[in-house]
């Protein structure tokens, strides 16, 4: 075994790093680490696009959420006039938290400290004392709430701390093409269901990242019981079909599991179907289709689901679309939100049952969810261990496989399904954050 | 509050019944426990959400982490007897703690509202740390020809953010 010695420096950890990803290598430390913490922070959420909030979750004016990113809480606002804006939740006074909840609405944020107070956009409105104590030497105008950039694509609104950073559009890079499968299955988009799950794990927050980036590789094992019992439409053998697609040197990645025998857009009700040939273009039709089971994570924290689950074994069963946030929290620790995504226009019925799938297997009690968990705790514990120091694991998985040319979509398409090259992608981005050259 | 009270033997056959329940989730006899519900069972768990003083709600009118009925929960169990319950391996360890039963009677002639206060203590394998739930619950029994049944079980957290890396127990 070759153990490094604690010395090295972090500067140098990451560049080897770096280099290890290419020939299909990457540590075990990553997963649980302070000092790898600490750098994440600082360089990575600190310049990345993250997710914040889906529109449908703050529809009216003065709706608002609070949310993270980074170690940073935010407070993500709809205005008077039905604009998104997100702010630092801290009082620019003294630093007072505004906003205590999770979720309100209100026209104004005023501070429970000095009373200073907020439009709903962040515009500084009012000051107590303004004139017998500051004497006209504060303007109002330079001492708003701490402003974060916003843009938003389909009902998706990101947040970006850097000013300088690409737009989101080239951030996304292509990959909004495989998102429209999980926003754009209805002519009228998506909404979520309610309020996200929330919980806490010892989780580091990358596993899930790379486990939604496309890991078929576990579904056969880790949720053997579904197969087992037959109320999940794939068998061990032939699971391993469909495609793995990356976004080059952007860090996205999604899975698309095939079933030979799966129907096309199998589990959508007719009408669902209808939509999606007019919502998506020939080629998401193309693509889509055929795909059972799809997985995808945008870098770096935020992922989808959409896969059949069936209550009567043998049956193919109803679609459901989970989204799903991984906030860090510390090493090896994060706060997991998991929605579930409902087309718009969809019938009651449809949402309904198509929740109740959703709960049922990735809601906090969902029987997929409680494994996946369970493994990943353990990948965690596992990783925070001194001796994993200076360990790999092998991401060598299709290290060969060439782009698929007949693949009608942009990205990097490889087969099989399982397959880890949207791993490397994944890790080689994070690395080049992390090295200071992202 | 204004309601008939429940006589005295029903009240405490109806509370038996609830500690009986509870038992047989902890000793993980979970047929047994099936058993115990009516085929029209309602098993919810609303989701909690932190808003304002003010808010006209703080439990998801839509939210779920349970929403189950007879079928699902069939589902869940026989999930529990495979070799592949990763998540029940080793098994959780769960105290069930039932307190401050009070029936008042129901919609329908059989069937009881029962409130109650329930603290569930949960461990894990060799873990130091348990995870600790506490819920208010608003159940409705059934008498029925065979005995007491679950109808509804309606449990909601004390917490918004819960600190559990699964919720693999039934509540
Ligand atoms: S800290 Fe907010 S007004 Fe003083
Ligand atoms: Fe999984």
């Amino acid at each position: 075994m070759n153990t490094k010695p604690e010395s090295q420096s972090l500067a140098a950890w990451v560049e080897e790093t770096r280099e290890g990803i290419d020939s299909g290598r990457f540590p075990v430390r990553a997963f649980n680490d302070q000092a790898v913490y600490d750098l994440e922070q600082e360089r990575l959420f600190s310049k990345t696009w993250c997710f914040l909030a889906h529109e449908s979750e703050i529809p009216h004016p003065g709706d608002y959420v609070t949310r993270y990113i980074g170690n940073n809480n935010l407070i993500v606002a709809r205005d008077e006039h039905g604009e998104i804006h997100a702010n630092l939740n801290m009082c620019r006074h003294r630093g007072n938290v505004m906003c205590k909840a999770e979720m309100g609405n209100a026209s104004h944020f005023r501070c429970s400290y000095h009373g200073w107070t907020y439009k709903n956009s962040g515009e500084l409105v009012g000051v107590p004392y303004m004139k017998e104590g500051y004497e006209g030497r504060l303007k109002r105008k330079d001492w708003g709430l701490v402003r974060v950039r916003v843009d938003s694509y389909e009902g998706l609104v990101f947040g970006c701390l850097d000013p300088e950073a690409p737009p989101l559009d080239e951030y996304l890079g292509g990959f909004q093409f495989y998102l429209d499968l999980y926003l754009k299955h209805g002519l009228g988009g998506v909404e979520v269901h309610g309020p996200p799950d929330h919980w806490i794990a010892d989780t580091d927050w990358k596993i899930c990242t790379e486990n939604f980036a496309g890991d078929g590789y576990h579904t056969p094992v880790a949720h053997q019981w579904g197969f087992h019992l037959g109320y999940f439409p794939s068998s061990g053998s032939t699971h391993s079909q469909g495609w793995a697609v990356s976004i080059r040197g952007k860090g996205h990645g999604i899975g698309l599991g095939h079933g030979p025998n799966f129907p096309p857009f199998g589990g959508f009700p007719d009408d669902l179907v209808a939509e999606m040939k007019q919502s998506l273009s020939p080629e998401q039709v193309e693509v889509f289709s055929r795909t059972r089971t799809a997985v995808g994570s945008v870098f770096p924290n935020l992922s989808f689901l959409m896969q059949p689950f069936s209550l009567e074994p043998g049956e193919i069963g109803v679609r459901f679309v989970t989204m799903r946030l991984y906030h860090p929290v510390g090493p090896g620790r994060m706060e997991m939100y998991s929605w579930c995504l409902v087309p718009k226009n969809a019938s009651q019925e449809y949402k309904k049952e198509a929740y109740r799938a959703y709960t049922l297997a990735f809601g906090q009690a969902g029987t997929f969810e409680q494994d996946d968990f369970e493994n990943w705790t353990k990948v965690t514990q596992a990783a925070g261990m001194t001796m994993v120091r200076g360990v790999d694991f092998p991401y060598i998985m299709g290290m060969d496989s060439a782009p698929d040319p007949e693949f009608p979509g942009p990205g990097h398409a490889v087969v099989p399904y399982v397959n880890d090259t949207n791993f490397r992608n994944l890790w080689s981005r994070w690395a080049d954050y992390l090295a200071g050259e992202a | 509050m204004g309601e008939q009270p429940v006589d005295r033997d029903t009240a405490s056959a109806i509370q038996e019944f609830m500690f009986r329940e509870a038992l047989a989730l902890d000793e993980r006899r979970f047929r047994d426990w099936l058993a115990m519900l009516t085929d029209d069972i309602r098993y919810e768990a609303p989701l909690r959400v932190i808003r304002e003083g003010l808010a006209v709600w703080d439990l998801s009118p839509t939210s779920r982490i349970f929403d189950d009925d007879r079928q699902t929960l069939e589902v869940r169990i026989q999930r529990l007897e495979t070799d592949f319950a990763w998540a029940e391996q080793p098994p959780s360890q769960t105290r069930h703690f039932v307190t401050n039963v009070l029936a008042d009677p129901g919609d329908n002639p059989d069937e009881y509202k029962v409130h109650s206060n329930c603290f569930i203590y949960r461990s894990r394998g060799t873990s130091p740390t348990p995870s600790l739930y506490s819920l208010s619950r608003k159940d409705v029994v059934r008498r029925t020809e065979d005995g007491w049944r679950l109808a509804r079980r309606w449990a909601a957290f004390d917490q918004a953010l819960i600190n559990a890396h699964n919720l693999s127990i039934l509540i």
